[in-house]
């Protein structure tokens, strides 16, 4: 057999119309379905997980000996603000282990302790893997810690480095893909080769300029300006523009447009996937960056949501359930912008791959 | 034109001239906010990196030249081998990556119902940070209480919980599980859109040709998404030789105990930013540039030439 001959290429081509034979048929939908969903839980267990530390009352072990885990989450000591204290006192069980650690407070906010036992679970044989779920882990992390502070700024970083990326590199893109000059193509080589190069070597010259010159340090302009403009986002949108015909620009160009209206108003229309295939890279690149953060912020209020994060663990030793509350929401929202956005996110991958 | 003809030359050749200047004029002016940017932060810095590696640096006083005496250092240095090693170790996830990727894009590339939500679930660890990937394959990994060592004690499989992070053997290996754990799902969706570029009728001959479906994956998948492996290839290497925020999250910023987990990028961070050997660390940074794009160009070679046999001894 050898598949690159002519004779099987035009057996090939000459098949009829394409009869989508069930390719598979070995395995049986049952056995795909069951190594998809296998792999499923390898993906999805560690976030459930997660979440299971994180409405967690206490810090007893999940899985207790010669006992069956306590797997299966019920309402517990359900609520939000201070106050929490009173709901504890007046409810079932006192198991809390922070009593008398959260902030004074009497009867602020809502809590209300659903008790130690729930009456849907209560004689089944799943009774024995509940444990009563509690938002306190929740409501700590987001007062004890910042963490709307850092959430904030991880925002403005990302929502200021992506327009400034969007900015510089579609307007970078459109000589490069569009025009005839003098260097052009020793400009686009340039580009390239930046993209060869590991950012690693460039990290130490630009902290020390950054500190020493730009006084960077602890401001949240020295996380943006450094990622003004992105070599792989001038890459992929001159990409996108030589796909629009040239005609368009002419025509526009007889009517007596300037080139920068041309840009403006008939261009940045048309390459409006190329845009947002850069945007979601550049919004996820700069929300989940983590090292240049590391290294410009000493000042807790300036914390990003990783670096914030990261020290939530110093922020609360001991303590994991906080903490996993606190990566749960770091997590959940870039989740759901990824489920909202999916086509745009897989698409846009598959184009920059394919090129 | 009609207009042309009350021209002189010289006025024309003017003109011209003008519509040059003018149009490199534009050209540059839609290019220059792109390149102060990339001048200031990437070409700049390329080059002050090289010359800082011939000096020490402590940010305090100002350079002091050395020569070669960084890199002199640094290969006596036990530490840079290990870091060296570890970051060799480390791309070891390439291949596995690759692997499975594969794999996984093969399964999810059918027409069954559900089949995108199963992709979608697949990806979501890509789009979650690193910091918070790591944070919970600590909760995974924890002793006694984490999950695997809770589901492993439950069922009798171990006496002892297992030291994943902790235990100098362990940590590196560990981390690198994360490291395959958060790639799959990205490079399954770049094996995807490659394979579906791959003719269905090809398939067909070569079942017609006898081939079973491992050896039609292999005649026919492989080489029809060769140019997707190389990419992958090369960018998961490189993500592997650069590897930093992982090791960092899950060793609490020690890089594990007895150094178990430091690689190249976590020496230099620690040369750098630790110890303050600004000049120094410039020197790890270029030794390992060197390394990396070698690599990609050994990467680019080797799969290209494989490209270049014949699929059929």
């Amino acid at each position: 057999m050898n598949l690159s001959s002519p004779k099987t290429a035009d057996i090939a081509l000459a098949a009829p119309p394409r009869v989508r034979k069930p390719r598979g048929r070995w395995l049986g939908k049952t056995g795909w379905y069951t190594i998809m969903v296998l792999f499923g839980l390898v993906t999805a267990v560690p976030f459930l997980w997660t979440a299971l530390m994180s409405v967690r009352p206490n810090s007893a072990n999940v899985f207790r000996a010669n006992q069956p885990p306590e797997i299966i989450p019920y309402p517990g000591l359900i609520g939000w603000g201070e106050g929490q204290r009173t709901a504890t006192q007046e409810g079932s069980y006192t198991a809390l282990p922070w009593d008398g650690t959260l902030p004074e407070g009497t009867g602020l906010g809502w809590w209300r302790d659903y008790g130690d036992q729930n009456e849907l679970l209560l004689g089944t044989t799943l009774s024995q893997y509940a444990f009563p779920a509690t938002t306190a882990n929740y409501y700590r992390v987001w007062t004890d810690v910042n963490l709307p502070r850092y959430i904030f700024n991880s925002l403005v970083v990302a929502f200021s480095v992506v327009t400034l990326q969007l900015l510089t590199c579609s307007l970078a893109a459109y000589p490069l893909a569009k025009m005839r000059f003098k260097g052009r193509d020793t400009a686009f080589y340039l580009i390239l080769a930046t993209l060869v190069f590991p950012d690693q070597l460039t990290l130490i010259p630009t902290f020390i300029m950054s500190v020493n010159i730009f006084g960077f340090a602890d401001t949240l302009h020295g996380l943006i300006i450094p990622f003004g403009a992105n070599a792989f986002g001038i890459f992929l949108l001159r990409q996108t523009y030589q796909s629009i015909p040239n005609e368009i620009m002419e025509s526009a160009r007889i009517d007596g447009a300037s080139e920068f209206g041309i840009w403006w108003r008939i261009l940045l229309p048309l390459i409006r996937p190329g845009l947002a295939t850069l945007a979601i890279f550049s919004f996820v690149g700069s929300w989940n960056s983590f090292l240049w953060p590391l290294l410009m912020l000493r000042n807790e209020a300036m914390f990003t949501l990783p670096v914030g994060l990261a020290f939530l663990e110093g922020a609360f030793t001991g303590n994991l359930r906080t903490v996993a509350a606190g990566v749960m929401v770091a997590t959940v929202p870039i989740i759901l912008l990824f489920l909202v956005f999916q086509r745009q996110f897989i698409r846009g991958l598959s184009g920059a791959v394919k090129g | 034109m009609a207009a042309n003809t009350l021209l002189s030359n010289e006025e024309l050749e003017r003109g011209r001239r003008a519509r040059s200047v003018r149009k490199h004029i534009t050209a540059y002016g839609f290019l220059a906010p792109a390149f102060a940017f990339l001048i200031v932060f990437l070409f700049i810095p390329l080059i002050v990196a090289i010359y800082l590696s011939f000096t020490r640096y402590d940010l305090l006083t100002s350079p002091e030249w050395v020569g070669f005496a960084n890199y002199e250092t640094l290969f006596q240095d036990p530490l840079f081998w290990q870091g060296l090693r570890n970051s060799f170790i480390y791309l070891s996830v390439t291949p596995i990556l690759i692997v499975l990727s594969i794999s996984l894009a093969i399964v999810v590339n059918r027409r069954l119902r559900g089949v995108y939500i199963f992709r979608t679930i697949y990806y979501i660890p890509a789009v979650t940070s690193v910091v918070a990937v790591g944070m919970i394959f600590e909760f995974v990994f924890a002793e006694p209480a984490g999950l695997l060592n809770g589901v492993l004690t439950s069922l009798g499989i171990i006496d002892a919980p297992i030291n994943f992070l902790t235990h100098p053997n362990s940590t590196l290996v560990s981390i690198m599980l994360v490291t395959i754990w958060r790639g799959i799902g990205f490079y399954m969706i770049v094996f995807l859109a490659a394979l579906q570029s791959v003719p269905e009728e090809l398939y067909e001959a070569a079942a017609l040709d006898g081939a079973n479906r491992f050896q039609q994956h292999w005649h026919i998948t492989v080489p029809g998404i060769r140019p997707s492996i190389i990419f992958v290839a090369i960018i998961s290497s490189i993500s592997a030789l650069k590897v930093f925020e992982e090791i960092w999250v899950m060793t609490d910023g020690t890089a594990g105990l007895l150094d178990s987990a430091l690689t190249l990028m976590f020496y230099l961070y620690r040369q750098a930013f630790t110890n303050l050997e600004m000049g120094y660390a410039a020197a790890i940074a270029v030794v390992f540039s060197i390394i990396t794009v070698v690599f990609s160009l050994l990467n680019l070679r080797y799969l290209e030439r494989n490209n270049h046999e014949p699929e059929q001894p």
